[in-house]
C-alpha cells in the first residue's frame, strides 16, 4: 500500500508562531512539510502527535500557499493540549476535506457575512477569498456577534475591512463593558442597520448552532430565499473521509457533503441545529 | 449457471492442500451453533453447508474491531473463506461503497477485499431470526459470491458465480462438471423451500422501502417504548454486517488506530462545544433505524439492512425490531 497515498495518514506540519487572540483562543501558524491547499470553508483535520484530532477550517487565506493558520477555541482534551504548544512542535494535517464556499458563483452579488463567537475564523478566511475577487464583487457586509467586546477575535480586521472598497464590517455585543460603544444585542439586530439589494444577495452564516438557527430564521423572513443561504455546519467530523460517521446528519455526511450547505439542502434534515 | 462437483472426502483432503497457500476461514459447526474459525486440517470435518448463518458477520474479516490503518500492515496471504450466507454477502456491497468510494479508498479494506476468495452457502436451514426475503434477499447466492457451495450426501457441489470463482476452482483436482441434473433441481428445489418458508415466517413484516417510510413517520413514543430496555451496548451495530462507523485514536508518530465504533454509544455525535444530536437514548436508538432504513437508502444503491437478525439475537435488552416494525406497520 506504498503506491497510493494513506487516507489516514497526516503530513506533518511546522508551528511557527502562536497568536494569542483572546483569553480562549489562538491562532496557529504552521508550515506543512508537503505541498498543501485548500479551498476556502473547506477544513482540515489537526492533530496533536500521539494525543488526538479535531476538525479546523483554515482562517487564513486559500491563496497563501506556503503556510495556513488555524484558529483554535480551548473546549476540551486536545485544544487545551494544543493551546500548551510552542513554536518549534509538530502538528499532524489530514485535508483539506469537504465542500467549501462556491466563491464563484458570488460573481457579481452582494454577500452578506453573519458570524458569530469563533465562527469568525473560517469567515475570515472567506473574506481574505472575497478580498482577492472583490473585482468581480457588488459588495461584501460582515455582520459579526460576540458574547463580550473581549470574546472578538482578529479586532484588526474590522477597521481594515472598513476601510476596503466594497466591504463593510458592523459588530454587536451581548454584553457590553465599559469601554464599548458599539451595538448591543444579538447578531440578527445588525441585519436591520445595513443595507442591501436582496434580489442579488446571497447570505452566509457561520458560528454557533443557536445563532445559526436564528440567523437563518430572520434571513428568511427577511426574503431571502433558500437557496441564497449557505450554512457552514459544525458537527464532530472524525475521519474527513465520509466513513466514521460521527458527522453524518440524515443522509449527510457533513464531512463530504458539506460542510457548507445552502439552507435548501438541510431544511428537511432533523436536528441541524443540536 | 454452471455447477462442479467433488466428492465431499476429495474435498477435505483438497482443503487440506490449500491450506498451504491460503488462509482459509469458514462456518464451522460447535457446541454453540455456527461461526466463522479458522480452518485447521483437524477442523476440516466441522465446516458446515446448506445452513443459516455463523453467528458473527462477515464485515469482522474486512473490517477488524481495531487496527493500525497508518501502519502500512494490510492483509499480504490470499484468504478463503466458506460459508458466508448471502445476507453477509450483500452486506458487503454497501460497504464497498463507503470504503472503496473514488475520492478515498481505504488500502487496507481494499486489499482484504482483492486477497479474499467468497465461498458462499446456500442456507436450506433458517434460523430464527432470518428475514433475508423481506428485504429482497435470496437465501442463496448466484452471484455475488465468488462461488457457491453446497453439500448434497457425500457429494460437494459448487455453483461458479464468477471468473474468479471459476479460476480459483481449475486447481482443484477431481472436480467434475455436474451432469446429473436431478441433484441440480434438489438444490432448485431446497433453496425454492427454504425462500418459501422465509416469506411464511416473516409475513406481516414490512418490507425494505415500506419499512423506511414507516421509521421515517414515526413518533417519539415508539422509540422511547422500544428502547426502554436498551443498555447502550452496541452489540447491535458490532454484530450487523453493515454497521460500519469507527473512532481514530491517536498513538505517537501521528499514528491513527481505527476502532470500530457505534452511534448507540452516548457521547457518538457529541461536539466539543457540548451540543449532542443523539444525546438521549432514544433519540440514539432511532438513528440507527433512520441510518439504514431512510438515510443509508438515500445515498447509497445497496441495501443497508440484510435481514440477517442478528441484531435481535445479540440484543440483551430482548429488542426485537421485527416486532417494532410491525407495530409500526398496523
Amino acid at each position: 500500500m506504498n503506491d497510493v497515498r494513506n487516507i489516514y495518514k497526516p503530513i506533518k506540519a511546522r508551528l511557527t508562531e502562536v497568536i494569542d487572540e483572546s483569553p480562549l483562543i489562538k491562532t496557529f501558524v504552521l508550515i506543512p512539510e508537503e505541498e498543501f491547499s485548500f479551498g476556502t470553508g473547506q477544513f482540515i483535520e489537526l492533530s496533536v502527535d500521539g494525543i488526538g484530532e479535531a476538525p479546523f477550517t483554515p482562517s487564513s487565506s486559500p491563496h497563501v500557499k506556503d503556510k495556513l493558520e488555524v484558529t483554535v477555541m480551548r473546549t476540551g482534551y486536545v485544544t487545551d493540549i494544543m493551546h500548551t504548544l510552542k513554536p518549534g512542535a509538530f502538528m499532524g494535517i489530514r485535508g483539506p476535506y469537504g465542500r467549501g464556499y462556491p466563491v464563484e458563483t458570488f460573481f457579481g452579488k452582494e454577500v452578506i457575512i453573519l458570524g458569530g463567537g469563533c465562527g469568525l475564523a473560517p469567515i475570515r478566511s472567506l473574506l481574505y477569498a472575497l478580498e482577492h475577487i472583490k473585482d468581480k464583487l457588488e459588495k461584501v457586509i460582515l455582520c459579526y456577534g460576540s458574547k463580550t467586546p473581549a470574546d472578538c477575535v482578529y479586532k484588526p480586521l474590522f477597521n481594515r475591512l472598513n476601510n476596503t472598497e466594497k466591504f463593510e464590517a458592523y459588530r454587536t455585543v451581548d454584553k457590553p463593558d465599559e469601554g464599548w460603544d458599539g451595538s448591543v444585542g444579538v447578531v440578527t439586530t445588525l441585519l436591520n442597520k445595513i443595507r442591501f439589494n436582496l434580489e442579488n444577495s446571497i447570505a452566509v452564516v457561520c458560528g454557533p448552532p443557536i445563532m445559526m438557527k436564528f440567523g437563518t430564521i430572520r434571513l428568511i423572513e427577511m426574503g431571502f430565499n433558500e437557496d441564497q443561504i449557505y450554512l457552514s455546519m459544525e458537527k464532530n467530523m472524525s475521519c474527513g473521509l465520509g466513513k466514521c460517521g460521527h458527522c453524518m446528519m440524515g443522509e449527510f455526511f457533513v464531512c463530504k457533503d458539506g460542510p457548507v450547505f445552502t439552507y435548501r439542502e438541510l431544511k428537511n434534515t432533523p436536528d441541524i441545529w443540536k | 449457471m454452471q455447477y462442479l462437483s467433488i466428492k465431499k472426502e476429495e474435498w477435505e483432503k483438497a482443503i487440506e492442500q490449500l491450506l498451504l497457500s491460503y488462509t482459509i476461514f469458514a462456518a464451522l459447526e460447535n457446541e454453540f451453533g455456527i461461526d466463522y474459525e479458522m480452518v485447521r486440517p483437524e477442523n476440516i470435518g466441522s465446516i458446515s453447508y446448506n445452513k443459516a448463518k455463523p453467528a458473527t458477520s462477515l464485515k469482522t474479516f474486512f473490517l477488524p474491531v481495531k487496527e493500525n490503518v497508518t501502519s502500512g500492515i494490510a492483509l499480504k496471504r490470499r484468504r478463503i473463506i466458506i460459508g458466508a450466507p448471502n445476507c453477509d454477502i450483500h452486506g458487503l456491497k454497501i460497504l464497498d461503497e463507503i470504503y472503496l468510494d473514488k475520492d478515498f479508498s481505504d488500502q487496507a479494506y481494499k486489499e482484504r477485499r482483492d486477497n479474499t476468495l467468497l465461498i458462499s452457502v446456500d442456507c436450506f436451514v433458517k434460523q430464527e431470526h432470518c428475514h433475508c426475503t423481506s428485504y429482497g434477499i435470496k437465501p442463496w447466492s448466484d452471484e455475488d459470491s465468488d462461488l457457491a457451495v453446497i453439500r448434497n450426501n457425500d457429494l460437494i457441489v459448487f455453483r461458479v458465480n464468477n471468473d474468479r470463482g471459476r479460476e480459483f476452482i481449475k486447481q482443484l483436482a477431481f472436480v467434475q462438471v455436474l451432469k446429473d441434473e436431478k441433484i441440480i433441481s434438489d438444490i432448485d428445489s431446497a433453496n425454492s423451500k427454504a425462500e418459501s418458508l422465509l416469506v411464511e415466517s416473516n409475513k406481516g413484516l414490512p418490507d425494505y422501502q415500506a419499512t423506511g417510510a414507516i421509521v421515517k413517520n414515526a413518533g417519539d413514543s415508539i422509540w422511547r417504548k422500544y428502547s426502554a430496555s436498551c443498555v447502550s451496548c452496541g452489540a447491535c451495530a458490532t454484530i450487523c454486517p453493515t454497521c460500519s462507523c469507527f473512532l481514530l485514536i491517536d498513538k505517537p508518530g501521528f499514528e491513527k488506530i481505527k476502532q470500530l465504533d457505534a452511534c448507540q454509544y452516548p457521547g457518538f455525535q457529541r461536539v466539543a462545544g457540548g451540543e449532542d444530536s443523539l444525546g438521549e437514548l432514544h433519540a440514539r436508538f432511532r438513528n440507527r433505524y433512520m441510518c439504514k432504513y431512510v438515510w443509508k437508502p438515500q445515498k447509497f444503491s445497496p441495501i443497508a439492512c440484510t435481514g440477517c437478525g442478528r441484531c435481535i439475537e445479540a440484543c440483551i435488552g430482548k429488542i426485537n425490531k421485527n416486532e417494532l416494525f410491525k407495530e409500526l406497520a398496523t
